[in-house]
């Protein structure tokens, strides 16, 4: 097959505006999916992805389709819409030659629309604008068409309007991939070169890349070289995912599907690596990826110390199929040894825990998650930290540096005093302001990441009654005035509870972390002080009171179940704590000081 | 059926008057039911056991006993006094006001040989807000005649931490109680249970609970003022005159077994927890139609019984007994519970002795934070 007949397309949009659902339509049409085999959201086939009713991990299938009495051949990728993965989709959109731009038609334009189409076009794909969810009664589709005009410059005549639900308008937008975006350049004759834009890890056949053909082809039998790593391999099966795994003899050029080739761990491959033929190589790589960076980190320790080898294995176990996710052995005067984790953001980082604890039964307590800093000490030297407790001595500090974002809002104009005041609360410098239409508008800031990644968002979406969305995307390191506020706990001072907080809100915030921290550690059988220190220096203290009364007046032989659930239920609240000293501090504690809300 | 183990012998009268505002008890109205067929079925329910040789103790509680009709009560406990016939502590619970010489005299001619009067307190006002509905005066008549018609043995209950009331109010009842010279007395602070009308008064606020503070020094000074009149304190909430602990009671917090009868009574017998169905009506059907009248089976494993045992035993002034508790479980209880103990021994919450392991006087306020420990492994 030539590859004038091939179509390479991913779909991305904003969260939830109905990607894999259309993803499901043409499936359909094209009779990809047996009729029993049939469900909604097909291609997001993780537990947690099911649960949640979002996309995670970018999927790829291949369908065909008869148009005008030629086959064609369609590889589509769907992508996640959260920020967290962005990641996916830059891969997704490097791998293909157009995008369908899906909006909802009831929301119009949001912040991950127009970070995406961006992408889209950095990546000289094509874009097909789609407007989704036109059954909607809110759907305002011609509005959401002018909208798309104004911030993209596409015409809005040429967009489609589809229910991704329904069907309607889908065989169109079939129609349109075929004759609207471009086939891939035909490279056969060249050395092969294909571009490694997934992975993931099977335990019984080792690691499965997700490839796409650029110039020659990938065939059975041949022995394959990373250009990146240099390493050779002998290709054992190739395919296409119809959406199942199927084997193909040959993957032809401009042509999507994985190799499997003996590679046992993911650290192996590179995403964004090159594929090609050991006997006679590609001249140059293909352009890479910058590789995903880790925006959050937090400390995971053991309730039990005993347990430390267990909660190693389980994270090794998770890096098999996450490369994103990283952990190094830490350990805290306070606290005992565990890991320090990184993450893409806090959605990546509850999804970790979730699985943390499913697949494993180990009681854990996490810090609070915190962006990394660079600290300049005295001597000169800079260094990375992804903690506040490795903060040196104040007195050696000379400079701190703290990441900042791109931050882009998108609200109603209704709400712009209301977001304009939270920015300033969180330091945000505004870059402009752009009016997209009479009611919508979206803000650029320059933000301290800090300031955003936590709690940001809830807020933005409070004051904004649910309709402010935003995107971030990292830009530097800049000096900051920041100092370290450090609690002590029964006199005692707990590495783990500390914070890096800008000098201008530190004695306020200081404050309120200990009125959070007696909310959220238990009362004790004795009186627990409470000190909360600003750059060495204590600025209030809180006293946790002891328990007085604690006893089951009444107990007698009818009770004796119901109370040994009580009972087992107290003790089980001690669980997901760690000792420090003799004081027992729940989880909740640690989290509790990020928390920084008025009441 | 045939049971070799069980020791004691409940009963439980699914009747009271009137509701009192704080009780959680499976009892209702006297007026709505035609109380004949229900004593009948427990009657019916006894007999199902082979009791006689091994009850040492009855207990017959509710609701309240001395609410049903004179005839039926007396009847009831001719039977039982006939089918258990080593039996060494016979209990009924009296209502004051609702027992006077004749009623006390024929309960003591037909072999009850203990009383535990509830009483609650002596201040007219906390006993209308309890929605008692006697008086102090009541208590002391009940006690007089029950001296007067041979009773030996006399227990009474107190409730502490009422609302609105203080320290001297407590104070009040604690020796208005100790002067009636009675064998026990037990003490419990008062719980808000789901449901109650005193739960409700809270929730809305028209009540405040005492604070934690008082409710500690109420429950210290009841130690204090009821050991000084030489009632000595054996579990957690009960004091008695040397020797007239009250066994029934005590078979509970050994955990050995015994056989409840009656809507809503629990047993422990054969290995195995049961409930019975609280609804009078569907009690009284299941056992008319010769079915199981248990809802609720639940069969603790041998480590899930060592623990029920260490939390019920730790109830006792004197603690776990380590010899009683190996014979009994099977398990060695400073081995089987080694960290928690010795994380409280440090905190001076727990005292071993060479033959037992007890809580010391200053965990008993605070008890259930040293007992949860022991609750699962
Ligand atoms: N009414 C209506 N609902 C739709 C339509 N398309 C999708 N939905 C619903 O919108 C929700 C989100 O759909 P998904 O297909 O999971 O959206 P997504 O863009 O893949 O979401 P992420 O992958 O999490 O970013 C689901 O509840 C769908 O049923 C549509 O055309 N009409
Ligand atoms: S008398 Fe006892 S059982 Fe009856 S309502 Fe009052 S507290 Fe409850
Ligand atoms: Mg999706």
């Amino acid at each position: 097959m030539g590859t004038e007949h091939i179509r390479n397309f991913s779909i991305v949009a904003h969260i939830d505006h109905g990607k894999s659902t259309l993803a499901d339509r043409l499936l359909d049409l094209t009779g990809a999916v047996d009729e029993r085999e049939k469900m909604d959201q097909l291609l997001d086939s993780m537990d947690i992805e099911r649960e949640r009713g979002i996309t995670i991990k970018a999927s790829a299938v291949t369908m065909y389709h008869e148009f005008q009495g030629i086959r064609y051949m369609l590889n589509l990728i769907d992508t996640p819409g959260h920020v967290d993965f962005h990641y996916e989709v830059s891969r997704a959109l490097a791998a293909c030659e157009g995008a369908l731009l899906v909006v909802d038609a009831s929301q119009g334009v949001e912040a991950q629309t127009v970070a995406n189409a961006y992408l889209a076009v950095e990546t000289h794909n094509e874009i097909l604008p789609v407007i989704n969810k036109v059954d909607l009664p809110a759907a305002q589709p011609d509005l959401v068409a002018e909208e798309i005009e104004h911030i993209f410059g596409i015409s809005k005549n040429h967009c489609f309007q589809i229910s991704a639900k329904s069907g309607l308008g889908v065989a169109d937008l079939l129609e349109g991939i075929i004759t609207l975006l471009p086939p891939p350049k035909d490279r056969s004759i060249e050395p092969t070169a294909a571009l490694i834009f997934d992975s993931h890890c099977d335990e019984y056949r080792g690691v499965i890349c997700y490839v796409r053909v650029f110039a020659g082809s990938l065939r059975t039998r041949t022995k394959i070289r990373l250009m990146g790593s240099g390493r050779t391999y002998m290709v054992t099966e190739l395919g296409k995912f119809m959406p199942e795994m199927t084997p193909v003899a040959e993957l032809g050029c401009g042509e999507v599907g994985y190799v499997i080739a003996n590679i046992r761990q993911l650290a192996d491959v590179t995403i964004g690596d090159t594929i090609t033929e050991d006997s006679r190589p590609a001249v140059k790589a293909l352009p890479g990826y910058q590789p995903p960076m880790q925006m959050v980190f937090s400390d995971f320790y053991p309730g039990n110390n005993t347990d430390y080898p267990k909660l190693r294995a389980a994270f090794e176990k998770l890096t098999l199929n996450d490369a994103s996710f990283s952990f190094t052995p830490q350990s805290s005067p306070a606290l005992g040894f565990g890991f320090r984790c990184g993450f893409l953001g806090l959605l990546h980082m509850e999804i970790i825990q979730e699985r943390l604890e499913r697949e494993n039964d180990i009681d854990v307590v996490q810090t609070a998650p915190t962006v990394s800093y660079e600290v300049v000490t005295t001597d000169g030297v800079a260094r990375r930290i992804d903690s506040p407790s490795e903060l040196p001595d104040r007195t050696k500090i000379e400079e701190l540096w703290e990441p900042f974002v791109r931050l882009e809002i998108l609200t109603g104009t209704d709400t712009i005093g209301g977001i304009m005041k939270l920015a300033e609360q969180r330091r945000c410098q505004m870059i402009k302001t752009d009016y997209l239409g009479p009611t919508r508008v979206m803000f650029e800031y320059k933000a301290p990441l800090a300031e955003i990644v936590y709690d940001f968002y809830d807020q933005l979406k409070g004051i904004s009654h649910g309709y402010a969305t935003m995107d971030y995307e990292f830009i530097g390191f800049e000096a900051s005035d920041l100092v370290k506020i450090d609690i002590l706990v029964n006199k005692q001072p707990v590495d783990a509870l500390s914070l890096i907080i800008h000098r201008s809100v530190a004695e306020t915030r200081g404050r309120r972390v200990l009125v959070r921290l007696r909310q959220a550690i238990p009362r004790h059988q004795f009186d627990v002080p409470l000190q909360v220190a600003v750059g060495g220096k204590i600025i209030a203290r809180e006293t946790i009171k002891a328990y007085r009364k604690d006893v089951t007046a009444k107990l007698y032989g009818g009770d004796v179940t119901r109370k040994m659930k009580v009972l087992k239920k107290q003790k089980e609240g001690k669980k997901r704590m760690k000792s420090i000293g003799q004081v027992q501090i729940p989880q909740e504690a640690f989290m509790s000081i990020l928390d920084s809300s008025d009441n | 059926m045939n049971v070799s183990s069980p020791v004691s012998l409940y009963v439980h009268i699914p009747f009271c008057s009137r509701r009192c505002r704080y009780c959680a008890f499976a009892s209702e109205p006297m007026d709505l039911h035609d109380p004949k067929p229900v004593i009948d079925a427990l009657i019916q329910e006894a007999a199902r056991y082979d009791l006689g040789s091994t009850i040492q103790t009855i207990y017959i509680g509710g609701g309240s006993p001395t609410s049903l009709p004179e005839k039926l009560l007396f009847g009831l406990i001719e039977y039982l006094a006939y089918i258990c016939y080593d039996v060494s502590e016979f209990t009924v619970e009296a209502n004051p006001g609702q027992v006077n010489e004749p009623i006390l005299k024929s309960l003591y001619s037909l072999g009850v040989n203990r009383l535990s009067i509830g009483v609650q307190s002596f201040n007219w006002k906390e006993l209308e807000l309890l929605g008692r509905q006697h008086t102090a005066v009541d208590v002391a008549k009940s006690v007089y005649a029950a001296r007067t018609v041979g009773f030996t043995n006399i227990s009474l209950d107190l409730i502490s931490a009422i609302p609105e009331s203080g320290i001297k109010d407590f104070e009040h009842s604690l020796l208005c109680a100790t002067d009636l010279d009675v064998e026990h007395i037990s003490v419990y602070s008062l719980s808000y249970e789901d449901g109650t009308s005193m739960k409700e008064m809270l929730d809305s606020g028209r009540i405040q609970a005492v604070d934690e503070e008082t409710d500690r020094a109420m429950y210290e000074m009841a130690i204090e003022v009821l050991e000084q009149a030489g009632l000595r304190q054996y579990e957690i909430s009960n004091f008695a005159v040397p020797g007239l602990e009250c066994a029934h009671n005590l078979t509970y917090w050994a955990n050995r077994s015994w056989i409840g009868v009656g809507p809503s009574a629990a047993s422990w017998y054969q290995g195995k927890r049961t409930v019975n169905v609280a609804d009078v009506r569907d009690y009284v059907r299941r056992i008319q139609e010769g079915n199981d009248p248990t809802l609720e089976v639940q069969n603790p494993t041998l480590l899930e019984r060592a623990c029920e045992t260490a939390v019920l035993n730790l109830r006792r002034r004197v603690g776990i007994d380590l010899s009683e508790f190996q014979q009994q479980t099977g398990f060695d209880a400073l081995n089987l519970f080694a960290e928690s103990i010795q994380n409280h021994v440090s905190n001076g919450f727990l005292e071993i002795t060479d033959k037992s392991v007890r809580l010391t006087c200053k965990a008993l306020p605070i008890a259930d934070q040293i007992l949860c420990d022991f609750s699962t492994l």
